[in-house]
């Protein structure tokens, strides 16, 4: 058997040692995470905690914080619904026909990205409280249906220019109505786009923070707002259990459907 | 009903939310940072200027420092990855992408406080003193890494993004000449992703000085704070929406100004 | 089913893509709609089918005027350049679609998608069927959208380069496949190629385009050999330009001139093709039928089948092909007197006899 250059060797060293301080910087914060949820008694200056269990795993999964992961996945799916109901006609229009003032409507759905979100919203806030919808799931479901419908609208848009019009001619030219084609032809093409773009949503809205701490105060609480508040109170168990809770819909997306995903839709992730 | 009239109804409700709740409050809180006691004033900016001036600089400070930092590891961890691979690595580096802001607020409170699990980890090996443990939470420190360590990801995506299209023939005729990797990076790459790089970093400045949840988690209580959050304390501890909204005005300026630099940048680039 | 299209009209902004076209494609025909890209016969195929509105003018099939009709309506069945087969059906869904959509019995789609795709001959019939378009070949696809507009029976088939995205080889076996089964099905087609090899090869009746215009229709022959203008005459093989001046009995290139008779009158195009002209070694004999140009051979290429030889007559260089090689030095290029075409410079009307005109189909 021939040995290895001894240049390999180190190389292959190297290669490992930098993804194992890749893997640290990532892990770090959220192996804190772990290590913390799972602690009954840590007292300081003690390198490790002193006991470890399932204790507050136990005690959170059945109260307030069951309660505002019921109520935040609750605001997740109607946002989802509302926003892929009012989108997916108007993404189509605008990726297919003439609309009037096209350039003016995708440039109403760019700008709430180019601006901070929460003095925007501290405004936003006082005019739902005046139709008295502040302090509801009413309000805090729209305040999250303006950023939903930013993302929405800009990549289903994408996904249906990315569907050869000719597709949907030939369609009307062997007699299908435009009806007909966009449901035979368009949408099962859409499909996979249309379903990235979803998830997107529903997880913009689930980790939706800035919003829904001005909005839904006090009563409204989702798990984001719930995590702030006990974390800021140094209930540190609670507040890690709910964090990795939050993770769990982010980190299942990125290992099923990272190989599908395209980078521009991974890069909207980025943002919530 | 006209093909029209129908592409206008059907963009009506999307529009009008956006309208209503983005649009009508961004020109009210423009209003209000006029408005003092009832009246047509100047004197919420003067109060900005009085108790804020150092704040404002203190913000695009962290924010520059923080973007400077994730576009230039992400300038050379990418090319590693475009010129050698790693597949590991580059798999990594999507993880933050999925982690929401305040989760990595609260990871980096519980990892970089002083009694926090950084702390006693260094302990262990007797890198630093428990008696009297450093504090990286809760300074400009922890936001820096907290902001770059979530926007790297997006760094490492875009920029990997613009790396990989850049033509192979490229890189092989400087490789032909003798390029190192890094004058690979540093001659071919870099000039050639320019463009996106500019795109990103314009977008991730917007992003970073207008971050609230990851400094509201992780800066000090004491001044100077990131705008956001002294918005959001100017309203909720003061109720004072007029120093609030000018505070907020003063954040689009800047937000307009790098929409303003990221517009002319692409306009200008050559066809 | 005869179409005609009179003084059509189609404009993009400022843009005029149809300047007032009228034209007749003969019924049960195969016309060919050349030209180079931009000059407005994608537009014109699309305003049959009904994709594009037109703005003035109209279309009729037969005795109908399908002007104002959608495209479900018309009765055409496209085939496109990209082939537009739906990537999420199965060949057999594919091909089906149209008679599902007229609501045909499922035996009779099965029996009548099988019957097509044994007519566009696609081998392995069983086995293709079950397949999605995109694990086909190029040429497999190609006769799939064939089957698929062919399967409906339309009163009208429109074919847009369909065959631009194949290698060569399997374009030259399809063209001639495409117009046996053309002949066989007996459809009005209008097929629409930039490749003037391809359209005179596949046509009964080609129609020249440029700018929104026709500029000439007829037999393939009559296009090839008997180009109405410059235009026309440039666009249909290599040719040479040369710059003169034409006046009774005369026509002066540079220091030489020429004996003429024709029409044209002042500033002048000659065009001939390389293939016809022929390059002798230095001689200074008249001979009666042959133009004779004198100048100097500065290059030969071995082509394979023959060698071309670039001349440089008057400063201008043209190729003059042949099966024996020239050395280089002092040549006369010798073209016979019908073979050289002649039209008045910046002329885009043709300069012909009205009686041997071809507009009129």
């Amino acid at each position: 058997m021939p040995r290895p250059h001894p240049g390999t060797l180190i190389r292959a060293t190297l290669r490992m040692a930098a993804g194992v301080f890749v893997a640290f910087i990532i892990f770090a914060p959220l192996s804190s995470l772990v290590i913390w949820s799972f602690t009954r008694k840590w007292f300081w200056p003690h390198p490790f905690p002193q006991e470890l269990g399932l204790f507050y795993w136990r005690k959170v999964l059945e109260g307030d914080l069951f309660r505002a992961l019921q109520s935040g996945f609750f605001i997740a799916v109607i946002v989802t619904v509302l926003t892929l109901l009012l989108t997916i006609p108007l993404a189509y229009l605008l990726a297919r026909y003439p609309v009037p003032f096209k350039a003016a409507i995708l440039l109403v759905f760019l700008l709430p990205h180019a601006f901070p979100q929460l003095p925007v919203f501290v405004n936003a806030t006082t005019l739902l409280y005046r139709a008295h919808l502040a302090a509801s799931v009413s309000g805090v479901v729209l305040i999250h249906m303006v950023g939903a419908l930013v993302y929405a609208v800009w990549t289903m848009t994408a996904v249906f220019r990315s569907i050869p019009a000719s597709l949907e001619e030939a369609a009307w030219n062997l007699g299908a109505s435009r009806v007909k084609a966009f449901f035979t032809v368009a949408m099962p093409l859409a499909t996979p786009g249309l379903i990235a773009s979803t998830l997107l949503v529903f997880l913009y809205s689930f980790d939706e923070f800035t919003g829904t701490l001005l909005v839904g105060s006090p009563f409204v609480l989702t798990l984001p707002v719930y995590m702030y508040r006990t974390s800021v109170g140094y209930e540190l168990q609670v507040a890690s259990i709910a964090a990795l809770i939050l993770m769990v819909p982010g980190l299942l997306l990125l290992v099923v459907l990272e190989r599908y995903l395209k980078s521009e839709y991974l890069s909207m992730f980025g943002r919530i | 009903m006209t093909p029209r009239l129908l592409s206008l109804a059907v963009a009506a409700p999307p529009l009008a939310i956006v309208v209503w709740l983005f649009f009508l409050p961004f020109l009210s809180s423009a209003h209000l940072s006029f408005i003092r006691d009832g009246e047509w004033s100047l004197r919420n900016y003067a109060l900005v200027w009085r108790l804020y001036k150092l704040d404002v600089l203190y913000t695009l400070g962290v924010s520059l420092l923080s973007l400077v930092l994730v576009i230039g590891i992400a300038a050379l961890v990418c090319g590693y990855l475009r010129l050698v691979g790693h597949r590991v690595v580059e798999f990594l580096f999507k993880v933050p992408l999925f982690v929401p802001f305040v989760v990595v607020g609260h990871g980096m409170r519980v990892l970089l406080a002083p009694r926090g699990t950084l702390n006693s980890a260094l302990a262990q090996v007797g890198l630093i003193d428990l008696g009297d443990p450093p504090s990286i939470a809760f300074t400009w420190a922890g936001i820096v890494i907290a902001l770059v360590w979530k926007n790297l990801a997006l760094a490492v995506l875009l920029v990997l993004g613009a790396y990989r299209a850049v033509d192979e023939a490229y890189l092989e005729a400087a490789r032909n000449l003798g390029a190192s990797t890094f004058r690979q990076i540093k001659d071919v790459l870099l000039p050639m992703a320019a463009p996106s790089l500019v795109v990103a970093s314009a977008f991730m400045f917007t992003s970073m000085l207008a971050s609230f949840s990851i400094p509201l988690m992780i800066g000090g209580g004491e001044p100077p704070q990131m705008l956001m959050v002294d918005v959001y304390y100017r309203i909720n501890y003061q109720d004072d929406l007029g120093t609030a909204n000018a505070l907020g005005m003063v954040s689009y300026l800047f937000a307009m100004g790098v929409a303003g630099y990221y517009l002319r940048t692409i306009t200008v680039r050559p066809v | 089913m005869d179409v005609r299209v009179e003084g059509l009209v189609k404009r993009y902004g400022r843009v005029v893509a149809l300047d007032g076209i009228t034209i007749g494609f003969p019924s049960g025909g195969m016309t060919a709609i050349l030209g180079p890209s931009g000059c407005g016969k994608t537009t014109l195929l699309r305003a049959l089918a009904g994709f594009n509105p037109v703005d003035g003018g109209r279309i009729v099939f037969g005795a109908e005027d399908v002007t104002g009709l959608p495209p479900q309506a018309r009765g055409t069945a496209m085939v496109f350049q990209q082939y537009a087969l739906w990537p999420h059906m199965s060949v057999f869904d594919n091909v089906a679609y149209g008679l599902r959509l007229r609501k045909v019995p499922a035996a009779e789609v099965r029996a009548r998608v099988e019957e097509v795709l044994h007519l566009v001959e696609i081998g392995q019939i069983a086995g293709v069927m079950q397949r999605r378009p995109g694990e086909l070949s190029g040429g497999q696809q190609q006769r799939v959208a064939l089957a698929r507009a062919l399967v409906v029976e339309p009163r009208v088939l429109l074919m847009d380069e369909p065959l631009s995205n194949l290698d060569a080889k399997v374009r030259q076996r399809l063209r001639a496949e495409v117009r046996r089964l053309q002949k066989r099905v007996g459809i009005t087609t209008i097929y629409v190629t930039h490749d003037q090899e391809e359209a005179l090869a596949i046509a009964d009746t080609v129609i020249l385009m440029n700018a929104g215009r026709v500029v000439q229709a007829g037999s393939p022959q009559d296009i090839y050999f008997r180009p109405e203008n410059a235009f026309a005459a440039e666009f249909l093989g290599v040719s040479n330009q040369l710059a003169g001046t034409a006046e009774a009995g005369s026509l002066s290139v540079g220091a030489q001139r020429l004996p003429y008779t024709g029409p044209v009158r002042g500033s002048a195009t000659l065009l001939f093709k390389a293939t016809d002209a022929t390059v002798i070694p230095d001689d200074l004999t008249t001979e009666s039928g042959q133009a004779l140009l004198r100048g100097t051979l500065e290059e030969r290429l071995f082509l394979g089948s023959g060698y071309r030889h670039y001349v440089r007559i008057e400063g201008e260089s043209v190729m003059v092909d042949g099966t024996e090689p020239v050395e280089a030095g002092p040549v006369t290029v010798r073209v016979p007197v019908e073979k050289l075409k002649i039209y008045a410079m910046a002329s885009p009307e043709p300069v012909t006899d009205p009686a041997r005109s071809t507009r009129t189909l």
